[in-house]
């Protein structure tokens, strides 16, 4: 017992109970934070306090690099993830939908967060078993200052500026890293052109979590099947086209490299086979888009008019190969992986944005 | 926006979003702006349905226009 810390329970009691009192809260108790602690925090980053990190103008309101640190400490984040949380807002301000509204939309999208790099490993940043599951605080808490700071900086509460008819269990926190060790192809930040030796956020505006259960097969077109089948779900037809992130397992990342598919082949051959026969939209009211929107919508609405494809019986759902990253997660242990149903540009490069060093001071 | 262009206009929400509405009228510094609230959903409905929804706004519609 002599080794445990004493504290007055009724003196933290108190605090946690105050920030929920003020709504500084998703609903789970806050880390109190203090000038002092702040200081740790603002202590790793060459960045002045007073820097805008992302501003939504229809708001009038902005977050600055204090206010993004006081909610990073409020997450349970160590001062030394802080520059890994930085990167994340500047990679959201870039990708452009967050500025514009889309944590507000009904549709109910999470932030999400894929870091790559050194500083996985130099933070604790789960890339293997349950990637997307709890018990990492690395994981935990980066993922959690950013919608912290949706409520506390921005004001995006549920039933007032947040307007999400069901939002999604992101939404607490979401923030994974890439199994490069298990992956048979250069890390993702590679690809898209940086250094192995850095590291980088990249940031998503995602809807949901799709599970692929596909431990059945070595063949790569039936697996490749099998993902494809879910990224076209006319479910998630909302607009003509979607975006999505596929989420391999290394056992499935690797059935593909042994079949000598890159990359590349593996998202040509997801471009080209993602479509719904018009039949199956029709079945659904979807065949159409409305004139005003771009919405899909029945044929049979006085609104619609024909799709983009010009009456062609098969019906792609991506606009571009780009509309589909692809990323290795989790543990290499069965045959799992998931599409990450993004939300926003469909097509075009990622948001990727480096991780700056405490030492670029 | 129209209104401090000096286009006279009025806003029409449905009743699902009266919350969000009077966040963002505050967000503006207007907390008593004014608009017309129908019944929700709007999206789903035929137009039959849309004119009966809206008729019994048309005369608030035109006093928040009119400013009477």
């Amino acid at each position: 017992m002599t080794d445990l810390p004493v504290l007055d329970i009724d003196e933290v009691r108190g605090v946690m109970e105050d920030y929920f009192e003020r709504g500084w809260t998703d609903g789970l108790p806050v880390m109190p934070v203090t000038e002092t602690s702040l200081d740790e925090f603002l202590a790793t980053t060459p960045r002045a306090p007073d820097e805008v990190v992302l501003a939504m103008p229809h708001l009038n309101r902005e977050c600055t690099v204090r206010t993004a640190a006081i909610n990073a400490a409020m997450a349970g984040c160590r001062p030394e993830y802080f520059p890994v949380v930085l990167a994340a807002w500047a990679a959201f301000a870039a990708e452009g939908y967050v500025p514009r509204a889309i944590w507000q939309s009904t549709t109910g999208t999470a932030p999400m967060l894929l870091v790559n790099g050194p500083i996985r490993s130099g933070i604790g940043l789960n890339s293997k078993g349950n990637v997307f599951g709890s018990g990492f605080r690395a994981n935990a808490t980066i993922g959690r200052a950013i919608r912290l700071t949706a409520i506390n900086a921005f004001g995006l509460r549920p039933h007032e500026l947040d307007q999400a008819t069901q939002g999604n269990p992101a939404k607490y926190t979401a923030c994974i890293a890439e199994n490069e060790e298990e992956s048979p192809w250069p890390p993702f930040h590679v690809e898209h052109g940086f250094d192995r030796e850095t590291s980088t956020v990249t940031a998503m505006t995602m809807r949901s979590v799709v599970h692929i259960e596909a431990r059945h097969t070595t063949v790569p077109e039936q697996l490749a099947l099998d993902l494809t089948d879910t990224i076209r779900r006319t479910g998630a037809l909302i607009h003509e086209t979607i975006s999505a992130c596929i989420a391999l397992g290394p056992e499935h990342a690797q059935l593909f490299a042994a079949s000598g598919w890159t990359k590349d082949e593996l998202r040509r051959f997801v471009y080209e086979h993602a479509f719904n026969r018009r039949e199956a939209l029709a079945a659904v009211g979807k065949d159409a888009v409305s004139g005003k929107t771009r919405w899909r919508l029945s044929s049979q609405h006085p609104d619609s008019v024909p799709d983009s494809t010009g009456g062609a019986e098969e019906v792609r759902v991506l606009g571009s190969e780009q509309a589909v990253q692809i990323v290795v997660v989790g543990a290499q242990n069965a045959g799992v992986s998931a599409v990450i149903e993004t939300f926003g540009p469909r097509g075009g490069a990622p948001s990727i944005v480096p991780v700056e060093s405490p030492r670029s001071a | 926006m129209l209104e401090r262009a000096g286009v006279p206009a009025v806003s029409i929400c449905t009743d699902a979003f009266l919350v969000p509405a009077r966040a963002m009228a505050d967000v503006y510094g207007v907390p008593d702006f004014q608009f017309v609230v129908i019944p929700h959903p709007i999206a789903s409905l035929s137009p039959t349905q849309i004119e009966a929804n809206v008729s019994p706004v048309i005369a608030d519609v035109v006093r928040i226009l009119t400013g009477t």
